[in-house]
């Protein structure tokens, strides 16, 4: 009896999560409970017993989404991938959460302090696996001699202007499922010697 | 597989290990040279460091990171809320 409502409890929050992440992609952050609770199909209130407070759901989606990422990065490392498979998977990931990553990246600075400070986690998980991926190739010399931020951050560039402006290149459906391979080419043409 | 505990990179072989010792919680990241953990400054300076070098961000954006990603951490979510209110426990 208590394992089953620990598994409905469970189940109540995973959806809850999973309609935040909808809603908030669709109408912002600053969408209301009221929202997400109508997504969700469960009370306004239960939406508290799971979450104290609306920074503790942000907080919850955002680590959900830097897991499912840094579960895809950890796997690619261990099949010794390079740089270009590291960008594929990359945008894969950004494709599963597209509409949640586009908000982030125009509604972060708005952001509570914790939660733009998760943001920066993930980017920096990714930034690890950038380096463990492009490192032999800056040893080797294949790859132009610029700082490793300008590296990543270049790329992160490239990406965020692209899904900003998705209704300008992709008005109807994924922008990066449509510039993928376009982006990684461009990008690795612009960083090899 | 274990996690390190004071910078949660996953440790999968023996060199990941601090000492290439398997019965270390922490990774060899996160070790002096004698083998012992990183005191809490040591870890805030090595973390904020490699956040400026890897994306560039300002000293301050970069060190209110490296608190908030060493707030989940085991070896330091203990102690963290005391030592940020500076009431003086040791790193």
């Amino acid at each position: 009896m208590a394992d089953t409502r620990r598994l409905q409890k469970e189940q109540t929050r995973e959806k809850i999560v999973a309609a935040a992440i909808k809603v908030y992609s669709q109408q912002g952050f600053a969408a209301p409970t009221t929202a997400i609770a109508g997504e969700a199909q469960v009370s306004h209130g239960s939406i508290f017993v799971h979450f104290p407070t609306v920074e503790s759901l942000l907080i919850c989606l955002l680590d959900s989404f830097a897991q499912d990422l840094t579960a895809e990065l950890h796997m690619l490392s261990e099949s010794g991938g390079d740089v270009e498979k590291l960008l594929a998977m990359h945008v894969d990931v950004l494709i599963k959460y597209e509409g949640l990553y586009k908000r982030l990246t125009k509604e972060a600075v708005y952001l509570p302090e914790e939660a733009k400070n998760t943001f920066i986690a993930i980017q920096s998980t990714v930034s690890i696996h950038f380096w463990q991926a492009l490192e032999p190739e800056i040893s080797a010399g294949a790859i132009k001699l610029v700082p490793f931020h300008m590296l990543f951050n270049t790329w992160l560039g490239l990406i965020h202007y692209y899904l900003l402006n998705g209704d300008l290149f992709a008005p109807r459906g994924s922008v990066l499922r449509r510039y993928k391979s376009t982006l990684i080419e461009c990008y690795m043409a612009l960083i090899k010697k | 597989m274990k996690t390190c505990i004071a910078c949660g990179m996953p440790m999968k072989e023996k060199a990941d290990f601090a000492m290439g010792d398997e019965s270390k919680d922490y990774c060899v990241h996160c070790a002096n040279e004698d083998g012992s953990m990183h005191s809490f400054e040591e870890q805030k300076e090595a973390m904020t460091g490699f956040i400026i070098k890897t994306q560039g961000l300002a000293h301050e954006a970069a060190e209110s990171a490296a608190l908030s990603m060493m707030r989940k951490l085991p070896a330091w979510k203990e102690g963290l809320g005391v030592r940020e209110k500076g009431l003086g426990v040791r790193g």
